[in-house]
């Protein structure tokens, strides 16, 4: 069976997934910074009492949580053009990562913020705190503790799922190995080469999570969190 | 200071506070006690808003709880309150804990903060331990912790909420202490607690509730020697048998 397999093209072919490896990592990061962007806003739009900005976030949630990645990237690529909407792929791939992201994250922090006991809060009010003031000093900082290993799952999540912008066609790993495989006719060489790539990205990632959460653990035998 | 008129609250369908009349003066100690559900720890948390009344008027250092225009953050800068479980912020040591609020709700300069907050924490005997986080400090330890940061604020009233409740038996009385020498300072201060030892010694008046009404109030000779009414009898049998 391995007689067949050409380690010989994969080197070959090594620059043009290390052009992919950097190009899902910065698309990654780019989209990331965006869908915490979108998280933050919608958290804070879904924590206020108003319905008129709760409501809202809400349904967003509930639809980019209830509908496939690829269908939100289709109707962002081949659907906005119709609307009258032209964007560039790259553009329009950030984009869907950021805001299918966007709304997990929005979740995430949102079920860190409400992990602060209610007694925390009731000492800052007691305290003649505004509500800011509360949210700054008091929740936030402890909020974000809880929410940095759920993050990093979901930038890790959101690695993986960016191989679907090979799908219109933005160069990155999985384009890669569908390059070689489509050049060559070598799928096996192609496809198993873009997974290692991956691999090494989720362990760059997992060793992050790990550093975090040695930092956040000694953090939190200091302060009982 | 304090004032109640025929305050009412409602949780849903439950009558919590029924049209209660009281009135706290100013460097006056009170203490509240009551079966548990009474609604002792309802009635002192409506001082500084942490709950909200129906109807009857509530009049705190002379602004009106509840009242559009009172600005509750500039009333509540003057209320220090002092809870069961202590709420100390767990990210932060015990002298930040206790500079916080003067320094961003009272805008008082960090270094003066800190100088002041030093010399709180030096009162309530914690003088070793400013860089402490709650969690490396005992129950005993956090509420003293907890009354320093009231007191850093210069507040005009503290309200205690069973300040005692959650501590081992030995670290008590050095909480006691603390809010012992807070009252002989002229702190008004109401306390809801069951500590007839610290009533007998700072209180002025202790007040008696029993199912969302105040049910009896008297100088604490009067209520521990004679109380009026089968329920306080029947409650202060329990409390006091051990």
């Amino acid at each position: 069976m391995l007689e067949n397999f050409s380690f010989r093209t994969i080197v070959e072919y090594l620059p043009l997934f290390g052009h992919g490896l950097l190009a899902t990592l910065w698309l990654s990061v780019v989209s990331f910074a965006g869908a915490l962007a979108v998280g933050i806003i919608l958290c804070a739009m879904n924590l206020q009492r108003s319905r008129l900005s709760k409501v809202p976030a809400k349904i967003y949630i509930d639809a980019i949580r209830a509908t496939p990645l690829l269908a939100q990237l289709y109707f962002l690529y081949f659907g906005l053009p119709r609307l009258g909407v032209v964007l560039p792929e790259l553009v329009v791939g950030i984009l869907a990562l950021s805001l299918n992201s966007g709304a997990y994250i929005a979740e995430i922090i949102r079920a860190g913020i409400l992990s602060i006991s209610r007694g925390q809060v009731e000492a800052g009010i007691a305290s003649g705190m505004t509500y800011t003031q509360r949210m700054r000093f008091v929740v936030l900082p402890q909020a974000f503790r809880v929410t940095i290993p759920p993050l990093l799952g979901q930038a890790i999540v959101l690695v993986k799922d960016s191989a679907l912008l090979s799908l219109i066609s933005v160069s990155e790993l999985t384009r890669a190995g569908q390059l070689l495989a489509s050049d060559r006719f070598m799928p096996a060489e192609g496809f198993i080469t873009t997974a290692a790539c991956y691999l090494v990205l989720y362990y760059g990632l997992k060793g992050l999570a790990a550093l975090s959460g040695r930092w956040l653990g000694v953090q939190s035998v200091r302060s009982g969190a | 200071m304090i004032e109640f008129r025929g305050v009412n609250k409602w949780f849903g369908a439950l009558h919590v506070l029924k049209d209660i009349t009281l009135s706290v003066e100013p460097r006056e100690v009170v203490v509240v006690c009551g079966p548990s559900g009474s609604g002792k720890s309802t009635l002192i948390r409506c001082v500084n808003g942490l709950e909200s009344t129906r109807d009857g008027v509530l009049v705190v250092d002379g602004h009106r709880v509840g009242d559009p225009t009172t600005d509750m953050t500039e009333l509540r800068a003057e209320i220090g309150f002092v809870f069961q479980s202590f709420n100390l912020y767990p990210h932060k040591t015990a002298l930040e804990n206790v500079t916080l609020a003067p320094i961003h709700v009272r805008k008082i300069a960090r270094s003066a903060a800190e100088e002041a907050g030093r010399e709180l924490l030096a009162r309530v005997g914690l003088a070793d331990k400013f860089n402490a986080y709650p969690s490396e400090l005992s129950g005993g330890q956090q509420q003293r912790v907890a009354i320093a940061r009231c007191l850093c604020m210069r507040p005009k009233i503290m309200l205690f909420d069973e300040p005692t409740s959650a501590l081992d038996p030995e670290m008590i009385s050095e909480v006691l202490d603390v809010m012992v020498s807070v009252a002989e300072e002229g702190m008004t201060m109401m306390v809801v607690t069951h500590e007839m030892g610290f009533a007998r010694r700072v209180a002025q008046r202790v007040v008696f509730m029993d199912a969302g009404a105040i049910v009896e109030s008297g100088t604490p000779e009067e209520f521990f020697s004679n109380p009026r009414t089968d329920r306080s009898r029947a409650f202060l049998g329990k409390i006091l048998r051990h």
